[in-house]
């Protein structure tokens, strides 16, 4: 080969280098341009999020993901307060409620606005409900089931051509909006200050496309601080400030740009970089990698931008209630002292060591099942079912299984989707091997085939999960623990307990809490489930941020939050 | 530029595609809709009432054979309908958009395969047994030896992380997307992970057929004839030697499309890949399949073009 040839292939090996080369050439974190004051001059707030947009439509939203977002974009008549308290929104106070406790009347702010200019009206809000009762059983218009007429427009399969109206409600002028009940339901509020079903959206807007409105830019129209100006599905969304937005406070940051992204891990890098503001938000704040959680809060100046908040999911270990050797035996028995066996042969501390990351993803649940910070939490170590009492525990698997037949085959069903679950479940089966000496085989089960065999009552031994969808006891028990509950995967029901619930739900908070801790009581008393851990959230925000956070539900809202230069 | 007999079988295939489409497509219907499970499931249980409006809107709630003939009725429309998961979400310009996006990673990735491979291999060739061939055989090992989810997680972790850090900020790959085309750094990283196992391939066959080939007796007649090394080794050796490589070209495009799933989602990339992982864990039934049609037609594509090239590389092929 001649020296000329190798020459040449010199010549081109810049050629085959330059993939290498034109990494170097990357973008560079900018700077940002400050003005006068300690604020910077772009007030762009930039984070990922690992699920797209599913819907922004306030008959249809479901998701938390999707209410992070919209909480921004629209309004109710109430929202809560970054401490979880319903406040006025577009109502100007709190609703007069009639002394039978069946009629709410609301004044509504005259300078409410949709971004497009139309006035917000109280018929708006009867239309909006009405629309959500009829399209949004999926969701949350099941949140309006005590108001007037709502069994009738629910029924409506036809309502964007029919448009029956919820004839609870009327508009005794264009800013008073009456709603009756057909019951008294303490709750009322809480659901109105909720970011789903009870957002006012525009009729105008809506009639045009009834399904897809609030997808286009153009017609997404809400009254909140923030509007939709650019969405590319599965890829990012920008929402901007609202101009002469009629609420207060007025937004700081003008822009905020969303990217779907596939994998956290990537987010949390570019959020490092500079590239991102935050991590966290939009319902992200438990899917930040635990090996990056574990890094973050080893580096002495990263570490002061980690910050952790207990959020509204809990996950125990439920026993089907129509399988043995679980059924029946509700205060004592044989069955119940398998159920308390199992539950007292878990020690909570060991399990948050191994299974959350020395407690930094999760802690013990030891007060219940309604999470730390909720109204309905019993108090820490108020639950006796979360005891670690491997001796006890023992004695009573042998009092409700003598022979050991009962426990020989079981198996603890579970969804690998989340690590979480995955090692809460190994964990449990450790200690049951440990504690109790009995085997539990592990099954492992794909989410969606999960939760619809866990619903339709198909296991014997589960896990069971709730993320709360507001703070009101009434949410967990109506929904978990009484007999008509839809996804009380257990069957469980206590007569006892049904009757407190019921009482309770038709109570002011106040007077309905007792109740509800009494048949917390009952709950523990008849080992109906086996607490397992409380989830916590994971937020990095850069030190420049004011006013981010979040509570045990949301986000704060966008048009708090002012970045400062850096 | 084809002749009669070229355009007739090129008719074939496409016909043979359009099949091939149909068959994918209605495989993947029966089988997916066998999963247990369904994208409209939720901790919260919905009425019964709203569960079956739902059902009735996608159609769910028809019999499976009715169910398809609906699909099918829609894919001859070019509609391959709404996403399950995220609603209002038309299926057809959605995969289109991330196929575009696919398609400039996976271009990225062949220039990748086809330069760096073809480079290495000549490299190797010409310089057989000497320092530079070995560092070039043992480049190429390592190349393919690692899967390319390695691979990419490495190049993340040094030009994302490391290289970010120890240049202060100045310098960094810069992750994610931008725009509807991206930008050239962000292509750059993904396209060498999903490339370089497939140069490595392309650099060991292009090394041993070009070993052949130089000893062949036309490349001695040709240097006799006092060409220059470089004329004797690009015109004469290197386009018969590229036979071989344009056969395994058809696999590795086939490779690089499937590899896309794994190397988007690492690097955020908003095209088919991350599609294809996202919408089977969501069970958005309408998707995966538009999905696997797409990745069917595109291989199959992909296949007819590698065939179609034999024919220009060497001219003793017809069809």
């Amino acid at each position: 080969m001649s020296d000329l040839w190798v020459g040449k292939l010199r010549a081109l090996r810049p050629l085959a280098v330059m993939g290498a080369i034109g990494v170097l050439v990357a973008a560079c974190g900018g700077s940002t341009t400050t003005t006068s004051s300690n604020l910077a001059a772009d007030q762009t707030l930039r984070f990922p999020s690992d699920s797209d947009i599913g819907t922004l439509d306030p008959a249809q939203i479901n998701a938390e993901t999707d209410v992070e977002l919209y909480q921004n974009l629209f309004d109710g008549l109430l929202k809560f307060d970054d401490k979880l308290n319903p406040v006025p929104d577009i109502a100007t106070k709190l609703p007069d409620i009639s002394s039978d406790g069946l009629t709410y009347t609301f004044k509504l702010n005259p300078n409410a606005k949709f971004w497009n200019g139309d006035p917000v009206t109280a018929t708006d809000f009867i239309y909006s409900f009405s629309r959500a009762a009829a399209e949004g059983g999926n969701a949350y218009g099941t949140d309006l089931d005590h108001v007037v007429g709502y069994d009738k427009v629910s029924a409506d399969t036809n309502w964007p051509a029919d448009k029956q109206m919820l004839s609870g409600m009327t508009a005794p002028d264009d800013h008073t909006l009456v709603i009756k009940l057909i019951s008294p339901w303490y709750v009322f509020n809480t659901e109105l200050a909720l970011a789903s079903a009870t957002q006012v959206v525009d009729p105008k807007v809506v009639n045009t496309d009834d399904a897809n409105w609030w997808s286009k830019p153009e017609t997404a129209v809400g009254t909140g601080p923030y509007k939709m100006v650019a969405y590319t599905p599965k890829q990012s969304a920008q929402f901007d400030a609202v101009p002469n937005w009629w609420g207060s406070p007025k937004p700081t940051v003008q822009h905020v740009k969303i990217d779907f992204i596939g994998d956290m891990a990537q987010g949390v890098a570019k959020y490092e970089q500079g590239g991102y503001d935050l991590i966290g938000y939009g319902g992200m704040g438990s899917d930040t990698p635990t090996a990056d959680i574990l890094r973050i809060q080893a580096d002495p100046t990263e570490s002061k931008q980690l910050h952790f908040v207990n959020k509204v999911r809990t996950i125990w270990v439920q026993y089907g209630f129509g399988f043995a050797p679980f059924a029946g035996d509700l205060q004592s028995g044989p069955a119940h002292d398998i159920r308390m066996a199992l539950s007292l042969a878990i020690d909570r501390a060991q399990m948050v060591n191994v299974a959350c990351a020395n407690g930094i993803t999760c802690s013990a649940a030891t007060g219940g099942l309604i999470t730390k910070g909720l109204k309905g939490y019993a108090g820490d170590n108020s639950d006796p079912l979360a005891k670690f009492d491997p001796a006890t525990a023992k004695t009573l698997l042998k009092s409700g299984d003598p022979t050991g037949s009962k426990t020989a085959n079981l198996t603890y069903y579970y969804d690998p989707n989340k690590a979480i679950y995955k090692a809460t479940a190994e964990n449990v089966q450790a200690q049951w091997q440990a504690n109790l000496g009995i085997h539990v085989n592990l099954q492992p089960v794909d989410h969606a085939a999960f939760i619809k065999n866990y619903t339709a009552h198909k296991y014997a031994l589960f896990r069971e999960g709730w993320q709360a969808d507001y703070d009101h006891p009434q949410d967990w028990w109506d929904n978990l623990f009484i007999k008509t509950g839809g996804s009380n995967g257990g069957a469980f029901t206590d007569p006892v307990v049904e009757q407190l619930v019921a009482k309770a739900d038709a109570e002011p908070i106040d007077k309905a809490i007792p109740d509800y801790l009494a048949a917390t009581k009952q709950m523990e008393a008849d080992a109906a489930y086996a607490p397992l851990v409380y989830f916590k959230g994971e937020f990095l925000f850069k030190s420049y941020l004011q006013g981010a956070g979040s509570n045990n539900f949301n986000d704060f809202y966008w048009n708090e939050m002012k970045i400062g230069t850096h | 530029m084809f002749t009669r007999g070229a355009l007739l079988y090129i008719g074939q295939r496409l016909v043979l595609i359009v099949f091939t489409a149909v068959a994918v497509s209605s495989i993947v219907f029966l089988g997916i809709h066998r999963l247990p499970g369904d994208a409209l499931l939720n901790e919260r249980r919905p009425d019964p009432g709203a569960e079956r409006e739902l059902l009735h809107y996608y159609h769910l709630d028809l019999p499976l054979s009715q169910q398809y003939f609906v699909f099918v009725g829609g894919v001859l429309h070019g509609d391959l309908g709404e996403s399950l998961v995220n609603r209002s979400v038309r299926i057809t310009p959605l995969l289109l958009r991330e196929a575009r996006v696919s398609a400039e990673v996976g271009g990225a990735a062949i220039v990748f395969t086809i330069g760096i491979g073809i480079i290495l291999g000549v490299i190797a060739a010409v310089r057989q047994n000497t320092w530079v061939d070995y560092l070039a055989t043992t480049t190429s090992v390592i190349g393919y030896s690692m899967p390319n989810f390695v691979i990419a997680s490495i190049l993340f972790l040094v030009f994302g992380v490391l290289l970010y850090k120890w240049t202060g900020g100045a310098l960094y790959y810069n992750s994610g997307w931008t725009g509807s085309w991206g930008t050239l750094d962000q292509i750059i990283l993904p396209g060498f992970a999903l490339g370089f196992p497939y140069a490595s391939i392309v650099a060991r066959l292009t090394r041993a057929s070009m070993l052949e080939v130089i000893r062949q007796d036309y490349v001695r007649t040709a240097r006799a004839k006092g060409l220059t090394d470089r004329i004797v080794i690009v015109r004469h050796a290197l386009r018969n030697a590229l036979i071989p490589v344009v056969t395994i070209l058809g696999p590795l495009v086939i490779g690089i499309v499937t590899g896309s799933v794994v190397i988007e989602n690492i690097f955020g990339i908003p095209g088919l890949g991350k599609e294809f992982a996202t919408s089977i864990l969501q069970r958005d039934y309408n998707i995966v399949i538009g999905l696997f049609t797409f990745y069917a037609i595109i291989i199959a594509l992909a296949n007819l073009l590698v065939d179609l090239l034999y024919t220009v590389i060497d001219p003793r092929i017809r069809y």
